[in-house]
């Protein structure tokens, strides 16, 4: 069986997104005697523009079923962006109950790693950027733009 | 005059200017390297205005806009590749002039014709922004609604690639816009019972997630952060005379207001304005077969044009309140975060901050084009920057500024949602502009809308019988439809071709 295309995909997407927002707008309570339409006109107003235009890109992508359709990414490349994020998901954890301190030497020294395509990284330098990097972000935010970073649940 | 002659005086005080020229500078590296860009540069610096007086905070944010627009003709210069969709023209001719050994040449037409472009839109700005103030504070809550309609539709309906996914992205930032309590009655809208969301969904936590997060974890799984070799040659001097200028000036004039005036329509920036000028540069030029080879007319046209939409998308952003793209959308959040709000009455009540904003950006341009010239011969370097390093330094501030927000890590969470969902949009051919102006514009549409009912006594009629207005929505309709309109007639020319070629051939 040939695959999908990419806006048929899209399509079914925002059409389920559709469904679960409307099942959601209706638990919008509506003050009495109105005299405007209420709270819940533009969520409707909203879901009606992306349930039309999902039909839209339904109908769209299965004309164009037999048009060739070039990956979004290249071999790997999924693989890749789903390493990325999840390193991302792991370093706001440990910003959570670690801190921005204990956590952020180990995330610098990882993310520069994962992005470092087909460049040669040495680790020791590596390790001494992210120390650097953490001391200069930490004194910059804290002490120069007087923004919190987080201690960490555990601390 | 007064009001602005102090403004152009709080700007050159040495710290703001040395915030400036640091800035700028940053700014300059962010529009060189393709991948980063200026909105990227004010999603980062948008949390550290938190703590900083909203003087300071336009200070820098301006600055960088401006360096960031002004920058992205460097690479597109030296190694062909745009900085951003504004200097896609420049390309046509500014590498194959760097091929030739005349990058020091191109270089300097680029950064003149930026800063013509730039300072003049500038001023025009200065002076027509508070006039249509002036004006719009005659305007109700019908003429504001469907000026937010029209803009919400110009800019999906313009959006690359089809309608639909312009106007389904605009609907994810409505919907986006939508969370937290409604404007009127602070009814509260899919918060799913979580506290945090009663307040909406946080705009640096949307700018950072689905700016420089996605960006950057794109580009990784793409393969595209490797840089091409630059040339260095013949980078000494200006290498542009007055008698350059005065030999492009019908090309250069026509770039300008070209520029002045897709820079003022919402939704039609820097992008579509170099284009434009190019275009017209090639078919006025006697030698339009030199294009692309390496005709310096191809630069001032392309140059000119999207520096001076920076001056055209200002004055509906001061005069109005309304973003022209996704940078001034940006620059309407931080007037929010420093509790100002952009519009007519922001320019008559605040008019000191309003004179500060335009002062800025002209000292801001004057400051580039110092620091272009100055620093002409070490632009190759600046795309010698490793990007494994730059990347995981943005990576870190960006959840430095998703925390500091309200200095809850939930911000962070929203700000990983957002970048799935922009990773999404990416793979779906979704454009995030029409989302970000939707999402910024939703609380005013939402506002001006009810309240423009309620005004008349629970009657629509108001919107269609106020001139202004019934013309807006028009246009916003006009929008939508038209793209169906011209593909129904290329398609009507294209049958008769069709058939005409037949007819003969029989």
């Amino acid at each position: 069986m040939k695959k999908p295309r990419r806006d048929v995909i899209t399509g079914i997407v925002g059409l389920l997104g559709c469904a679960f927002f409307l099942f959601y707008v209706q638990k919008i309570k509506m003050p009495p005697k109105l005299l405007e339409p209420g709270p819940r006109l533009l969520p409707y107003v909203a879901i009606t523009i992306i349930a039309l235009s999902s039909i839209a890109l339904i109908i769209q992508g299965i004309k164009d079923r037999d048009k060739s359709e070039k990956p979004y990414f290249p071999a790997g490349g999924i693989k890749k962006i789903t390493k990325s994020f999840i390193m991302l998901c792991i370093y706001a954890l440990a910003l959570n109950y670690l801190g921005f301190i204990i956590s952020t030497p180990f995330a610098t020294f990882a993310f520069i790693y994962d992005l470092k395509g087909d460049s040669k990284v040495k680790p020791i330098p590596s390790a001494i950027i992210a120390i650097v990097v953490t001391a200069a972000l930490y004194l910059m935010f804290v002490f120069g733009f007087q923004v919190r970073l987080p201690a960490g649940k555990l601390f | 005059m007064v009001d602005y002659l102090n403004a152009i005086l709080v700007c050159l005080n040495p710290v703001n200017l040395i915030l400036i020229i640091a800035m700028v500078s940053l700014g300059i590296v962010f529009g060189a390297i393709p991948g980063l860009s200026a909105t990227l540069g004010i999603a980062l610096l948008l949390p550290i205005t938190f703590g900083l007086s909203s003087t300071t905070s336009f200070v820098l944010l301006l600055a960088i806009w401006i360096g960031g627009v002004s920058g992205t003709f460097i690479s597109a210069v030296l190694i062909g590749i745009p900085g951003s969709s504004s200097a896609i023209a420049t390309c046509f001719d500014g590498y194959p002039m760097t091929k030739k050994g005349e990058a020091g040449k191109a270089l300097g037409i680029g950064m003149t014709a930026s800063f013509i472009g730039s300072v003049f839109s500038i001023l025009l700005a200065t002076v027509l922004s508070p006039i249509i103030a002036n004006l719009a504070l005659k305007l109700g809550p019908w003429e504001y609604f469907s000026l937010c309609f029209c803009a919400i539709t110009l800019i999906a309906s313009l959006s690359k690639g089809s309608i639909f996914k312009g106007l389904m992205a605009a609907g994810i930032g409505l919907l986006m816009g939508c969370v937290g309590s409604d404007p009127i009655n602070g009814m509260s809208r899919f918060t799913f019972g979580n506290n945090n969301l009663y307040g909406g969904i946080s705009t640096v936590a949307q700018m950072l997630g689905m700016f420089a997060m996605c960006q950057i974890i794109r580009d990784n799984a793409k393969g595209s952060t490797k840089m091409p070799e630059c040339s260095v040659e013949n980078m000494k001097g200006l290498g542009v005379s007055f008698k350059d200028i005065f030999s492009n000036i019908k090309t250069i004039l026509f770039a300008f207001f070209v520029g002045l005036w897709i820079g003022f329509l919402p939704g039609m920036g820097s992008g579509i304005s170099n284009m434009v000028a190019y275009g017209y540069a090639k078919s006025i030029s006697k030698e339009p077969e030199t294009f692309g080879e390496g005709n310096p007319a191809g630069i001032w046209a392309s140059e000119t044009a999207n520096n001076a939409s920076l001056g055209g998308a200002l004055i509906p952003m001061m005069a109005l309140g309304i973003p022209g793209d996704g940078i001034t959308a940006m620059l309407i959040a931080a007037l929010t975060i420093h509790g100002l709000q952009a519009g007519p009455l922001f320019m008559v009540e605040q008019k000191d901050l309003a004179m500060l904003i335009f002062a800025c950006v002209l000292v801001s341009a004057i400051v580039t084009y110092i620091i272009q010239v100055i620093t002409k011969r070490w632009f190759p370097y600046i795309l010698k920057v490793p990007y494994h390093y730059l990347y995981t330094v943005i990576l870190v501030i960006s959840f430095i500024g998703g925390y500091g927000i309200s200095n809850n890590i939930f911000d962070i969470y929203v700000m990983l949602f957002l970048c799935l969902l922009s990773v999404f949009m990416s793979i779906a051919g979704l454009p995030t502009s029409p989302l970000v102006l939707a999402f910024i514009l939703e609380p005013k549409l939402e506002g001006y809308f009810r309240r423009g009912i309620s005004y008349a006594h629970g009657s629509y009629s108001e919107f269609f019988t106020r001139p202004v207005s019934c013309i807006l929505l028009l246009i916003a309709v006009a929008c939508v439809v038209w793209p169906f309109i011209s593909d129904a007639i290329k398609k009507r020319k294209n049958n008769k071709a069709a058939q005409g070629v037949v007819g003969n051939n029989g």
